[in-house]
């Protein structure tokens, strides 16, 4: 009989529910109360663990033996000689050799980390980043050294076309054809570019990426190297990231020391090498031909394509250039096979996305998760909710280029299609959960002032339109909308999505058409009654002091502009005339006697 | 002439029996969270008590950094993994909780159920 305690993860993704695990849950609660282990025994689920075919998957920590093809009969033997007596069983254990599945083993009985799925960041987290040590540990240079050792350039391009990766930057193309298109160009010399030029406000998923694993996005570049025959790679990240400018560093100087980027890689006839380029933090500058600018020394500013990079690129060379999230994913498809990776996802999405998830949550992290995964999983499983009781109203994803999403598409699987057809984009992954206090034309507002301020103001429909956009909207949440507002944004969003040059503004609108085409009403309400329901719009709203109020003086106090008055130990009153509703006297009440009206 | 293939298996025997060396295998494993959000919300001092705690003689600890892990809100964060044992995962670790992880769990192998991120 041994005393330890134990935590049990079933994996309760789709494949091992339809064989039966939750009927197995069932029966080892049943089989604890029976041996009267409830005390010591705790039972948690985790998402999908990538071993479908042998499901049902259950893992025992500590420990953290797998076992698979558990059945009904298994249960019993397990309770009586695992769990009592502390032997593993050995006939039911699998042993697992996935990359993500380490990552898993130190977080996965944590509920936060259970329903996720860790690919690209699979040693975010669990290893020293600055530790070369720590990645070769991890089978880190494998996949390089495989590729280089055993592969052609083909092979390699078609075990990454096969494994349906797309590109994590935001539109989604299939990186394998990429690699493809650039491969089959003549021209030498040839680029390879990591974008970590990451905009989005409020998104972190780079930076994270690189601080916490820098060393798998120079393994993918490398192996981008080989597959399209370039020799030079460029990192092209922001100088406000200074911490992951350092790791990235340190990790192309270990990796140069122990020979794994520059002349004759491993003793082979690849020479691959990677130099760091600083962008200033323009927004443009993550569009790939912006970027090709700012590196070339030019003003960051896009050009029509085609030409696509693929072809003309940094220098006129054919250049292949995917985001930080889309070279971690390499290494893993290369060492776990595309095969694998197939088996994640969707039909037309495959893998795992990673996702920022902001705004109003209690848990608020960094996540990656299955594609397919719906909304509110990640919501309330992962994200835990509202926090404070409020009400969901809607989750905007993909930044300042996607769009806002009610609770009727809350169990829209997360993948580049169904966000698509949701009036969405799954862009680079911000994820941003908005509650009934926000006002949903503000947060357009918020999305478009920033589009509008990073305006590169090369196209006109981009620069001028954007800008109309706003005033627009301004005047609209201060209580100055005109009847026929609404259309006129419609029509300004879709000339600007269908004439500007590049990216920014094909999607600059997308915040503002999905708010009217999901929250008209509050459009209506802002332009006609001049009302603001969230009463978030500072000059829709004016502030009362109720009766409640004890007569502290602490909002007298504070108000600007003397709006405030009374003595002592009774009621205040608030002067309408003087009050320019900048909430001081409502934040500032202890005893909530001011009220939004 | 060994193949690329090779030659990284047998770098990565040496970096294993590198981090063995270290004391990988028989010690408590504490990983501090070191990237920029763990930073801003204060590891840079949590860091600097185990490491105090380890110049002063505190032994058969195995003390590295990490990158974020992703649970912003409960930051900084710190693990305690040992073999044999489920992973202990410490939540807003600040220089007194520090202290506290470095007398009681470390020292005496309480582990300290109020912090846990579950």
């Amino acid at each position: 009989m041994n005393a330890t305690s134990y935590r049990i993860i079933f994996c309760d993704g789709t494949s091992c529910i339809n064989k039966g695990a939750r009927k197995l849950t069932a029966l080892l609660r049943g089989q604890l109360a029976k041996h009267g282990l409830t005390d010591r025994v705790t039972i948690g689920l985790s998402g999908c663990l990538g071993m479908c075919e042998k499901g049902p998957i259950m893992v025992v920590n500590p420990g953290y033996t797998i076992y698979g093809n558990v059945t009904e009969n298994d249960i019993p033997q397990i309770v009586e000689e695992h769990l009592v007596n502390g032997d593993p069983i050995a006939r039911l254990v699998i042993q697992e050799d996935h990359l993500y599945n380490r990552f898993f083993r130190v977080f996965g009985d944590a509920k936060f980390f259970g329903k996720q799925m860790r690919i690209a960041l699979r040693n975010c987290g669990i290893i020293d980043p600055e530790s070369i040590d720590d990645y070769l540990s991890l089978r880190g240079y494998e996949a390089l050294a495989r590729a280089i050792t055993e592969m052609t350039p083909e092979q390699v391009i078609a075990e990454i076309e096969k494994s349906g990766l797309r590109g994590r930057g935001g539109a989604g193309f299939p990186t394998g054809r990429k690699w493809k298109l650039t491969a089959a160009e003549k021209a030498a010399p040839k680029y390879v570019i990591c974008n970590a030029d990451e905009g989005d406000p409020g998104a972190f998923m780079d930076r994270s990426a690189i601080e916490g694993d820098p060393h798998t996005v120079v393994e993918g570049m490398a192996i981008g190297g080989y597959a399209i025959g370039a020799e030079t790679g460029i990192v092209y990240i922001r100088a406000e990231y200074p911490l992951a400018i350092q790791r990235i560093r340190r990790a192309i100087e270990d990796a140069r020391a122990h020979g794994l980027l520059g002349k004759n890689i491993l003793g082979s006839s690849f020479s691959f090498d990677i130099e760091i380029r600083l962008g200033a933090g323009a927004f443009v500058c993550g569009e790939e031909t912006a970027l090709i600018h700012s590196i070339e020394g030019a003003r960051g500013m896009p050009r029509p394509r085609p030409p696509y990079p693929a072809a003309v690129g940094l220098f006129g060379q054919p250049t292949l250039i995917n985001n930080v999230e889309t070279w971690a994913n390499v290494p893993v498809i290369l060492l776990d096979g595309a095969n694998w990776f197939r088996t994640i996802g969707t039909e037309t999405s495959k893998g795992t996305k990673v996702f920022a998830l902001a705004g109003k949550v209690v848990n608020t992290g960094l996540i990656e998760v299955p594609m397919g995964t719906p909304l509110r999983e990640i919501i309330y499983d992962i994200g835990g909710g509202i926090p404070f009781g409020k009400r969901f109203k809607s989750v905007q994803t993909g930044g300042p280029s996607g769009g806002c999403l009610p609770e009727q598409y809350l169990d829209t699987p997360i993948d580049y299609e169904s966000l698509a057809k949701a009036g969405s984009i799954m862009g680079s992954g911000g994820m941003i959960v908005i509650d009934e206090d926000s006002c949903m034309v503000d947060v357009a507002r918020f999305f478009l002032e920033f589009t509008q301020d990073e305006s590169c103001g090369k196209c006109t429909p981009c620069r001028e339109g954007t800008k109309r956009m706003l005033e627009i909207l301004t005047r609209i949440t201060e209580g100055k909308g005109q009847p026929g507002d609404i259309e006129k944004l419609e029509r300004l969003g879709g000339m600007i999505k269908k004439a500007s040059l590049c990216g920014l503004g094909q999607s600059a609108p997308n915040p503002v058409l999905s708010t009217i085409k999901n929250f008209r009403e509050e459009y209506e309400e802002h332009i006609h009654e001049k009302k603001c329901r969230a009463k978030a719009c500072k000059s829709l709203v004016s502030y009362e002091i109720t009766q409640k109020c004890v007569g502290c003086g602490a909002c007298r106090r504070v108000c600007p502009v003397i709006a405030i008055s009374g003595s002592p130990k009774s009621r205040h009153v608030l002067d309408q005339n003087k009050c320019i509703r900048c909430g001081m006297c409502f934040n500032t009440c202890k005893v909530e006697a001011i009220a939004k009206v | 002439m060994p193949t690329p293939l090779e030659l990284i298996r047998k770098k990565r025997a040496e970096a294993v029996s590198r981090i063995i060396g270290k004391g990988y295998l028989s010690t408590k494993r504490v990983y501090v969270g070191m990237a920029t959000c763990e930073i801003a919300a204060g590891s840079k001092d949590v860091m600097e008590v185990f490491q105090k705690a380890v110049s002063r003689g505190l032994t058969d600890v195995y003390l590295s950094q990490k990158g974020c892990a992703g649970r912003c809100n409960l930051e900084p964060t710190v693990e305690v993994i040992e073999a044999g044992k489920s992973p202990v995962k410490y939540g807003k670790v600040d220089k007194d909780r520090a202290q506290q992880i470095i007398e009681r769990h470390l020292k005496n192998g309480e582990v300290i159920n109020e912090w846990l991120i579950d």
